[in-house]
């Protein structure tokens, strides 16, 4: 056999390409030859050798520049969106003379009324079809990001995260889960509180409401806890009354959170 | 979510929605940074290789025409972003990556201090970065999870059977670098 035709097979082999019979056979093919059979024996043990070598993971800060890179191009994009209304009235400020003004309205108007007779119900459906299609990957898009920022080392991507949270139409099991763990778990102040802005939006849902109220116990900082108390007045949650409680019985609490608590106790009551 | 293929991906990054070019940085980012740092062993610059990739992408986003496969032309444009970074700083590349593998055996007091031949993860890992980058780039290619020989010939401009001998000759000169190294 000539030398290249059995590189070539053997790294099909090596690499898994073959199917049973042509493996089969390969194997056969080095058991009479003794030749190929000692190449194959040193070769293949060197590629399983490279398995071996390692890879370290890549560090958190890769994805926090590649966001960053991301981000500033679709804000680039966005703003070039936002200029465009300013070109168009550019390119039209040379325009003095009232005839052409008035003859290119009157060009615009005749081009609108034939689009508006020619849109049949039909192919609206089909646009409403398209918009909304386009509005779920955005959504869905949306919520990968939220994810993925929320896990970031920088207060200021997460804060970014929490309100990307906050535009969402409908927040899923995941983003109410995410967003709790970082009401209580985050070690920022501020993004607590962009938080329970966030989750404020969800409180018809029992799971929210309850969420929020086992939270304000959970809370060592003053503000945190000021603005849960806030919002359950607002929402006149009796159940968290017991929360608010429990707080007041622990011996280290901020005397403004205590009276504020009192407060609001009284005003749910 | 139903999950969207790679080309259909990049072909709405194409169009024009840039947040999708995030999904696929979470699915490709290991293996890219994996080609980078089998490619030159240093991490912290294989990152940045990365990120490269993914700004060339956004770049040049109207080459892609959703025909063929994704993997090929992602790692078509790493491969390119490797060669640009050590054409760029040449001085470097040719102090540190030398074109010989005799020549490089030469300096075997250097390398004699940096290895220790009883671990031969460390000896292999060596012989690698002795290998010529044609050599080493074939073969690590060649080692990434669910890269085929039929995209790696169109990663480097040549049939799917030269791929597959490229990767073989890589193979045996590995083999003949590391026992020289073992011997040493």
């Amino acid at each position: 056999m000539e030398q290249e035709k059995f590189e070539i097979w053997m790294m099909e082999y090596l690499s898994g390409d073959l199917d049973e019979s042509r493996k089969q056979e390969f194997e056969n093919y080095l058991k009479n030859s003794s030749k190929h059979r000692e190449e194959f024996e040193t070769v293949a043990e060197t590629w399983n050798q490279i398995d071996a070598l390692e890879v370290p993971e890549p560090s958190k800060m890769m994805d926090a520049s590649f966001f960053d890179m991301l981000n500033s191009e679709i804000e680039k994009k966005e703003n070039k969106k936002s200029n465009w209304f300013v070109n168009l009235k550019s390119f039209f400020d040379p325009i003095q003379t009232p005839q052409l003004a008035f003859g290119m309205l009157l060009l615009a108007i005749g081009l609108g009324i034939g689009y508006f007779l020619n849109s049949s119900p039909f192919e609206q459906n089909i646009q409403e079809t398209v918009v909304s299609n386009s509005t779920n990957e955005t959504e869905e898009v949306r919520e990968q990001l939220v994810l993925t920022l929320l896990e970031q080392p920088s207060a200021n991507k997460r804060l970014q995260a929490v309100n990307e949270a906050a535009k969402l139409n409908k927040a899923n099991q995941r983003i109410i889960e995410a967003l709790f763990f970082t009401l209580n778990k985050d070690p920022n102040i501020n993004v607590r509180l962009v938080a329970i802005e966030s989750l404020a939006r969800y409180v018809e849902t029992p799971e929210v409401r309850m969420g929020l109220v086992k939270s304000i116990a959970l809370q060592d900082s003053p503000l945190v806890q000021i603005a849960l108390a806030d919002l359950m007045v607002k929402l006149q949650e009796k159940t968290s009354i017991e929360s608010m409680e429990k707080l007041l019985e622990k011996p280290d609490i901020n005397n403004t959170v205590k009276q504020k608590l009192e407060q609001s106790i009284n005003q749910i009551i | 979510m139903q999950e969207l293929t790679n080309n259909a991906l990049m072909l709405k990054v194409k169009s024009g929605d840039l947040d999708k070019l995030g999904l696929l940085y979470e699915r490709h980012k290991k293996r890219l940074f994996g080609f980078f740092y089998n490619m030159n062993s240093n991490a912290s610059l294989s990152e940045d290789l990365v990120q490269n990739v993914f700004v060339r992408m956004l770049k040049y986003k109207h080459t892609f025409t959703g025909e063929g496969s994704f993997s090929a032309w992602m790692f078509r444009t790493a491969r390119n972003v490797n060669y640009d970074y050590y054409r760029k700083n040449k001085i470097a590349f040719n102090k540190s990556e030398i074109s010989t593998v005799e020549y490089k055996l030469e300096d075997g007091d250097s390398i004699e201090k940096g290895m220790n031949k009883k671990d031969e993860i460390s000896v292999l890992n060596r012989a690698m970065q002795l290998l010529p980058p044609e050599k080493r780039e074939v073969l690590v290619l060649s080692k990434l999870k669910e890269m085929k020989f039929s995209e790696i010939g169109v990663i480097l401009g040549c049939s799917e059977g030269a791929a597959k001998v490229k990767a073989h000759r890589a193979l045996k000169d590995l083999r003949t670098i590391f026992l020289q190294l073992e011997t040493r």
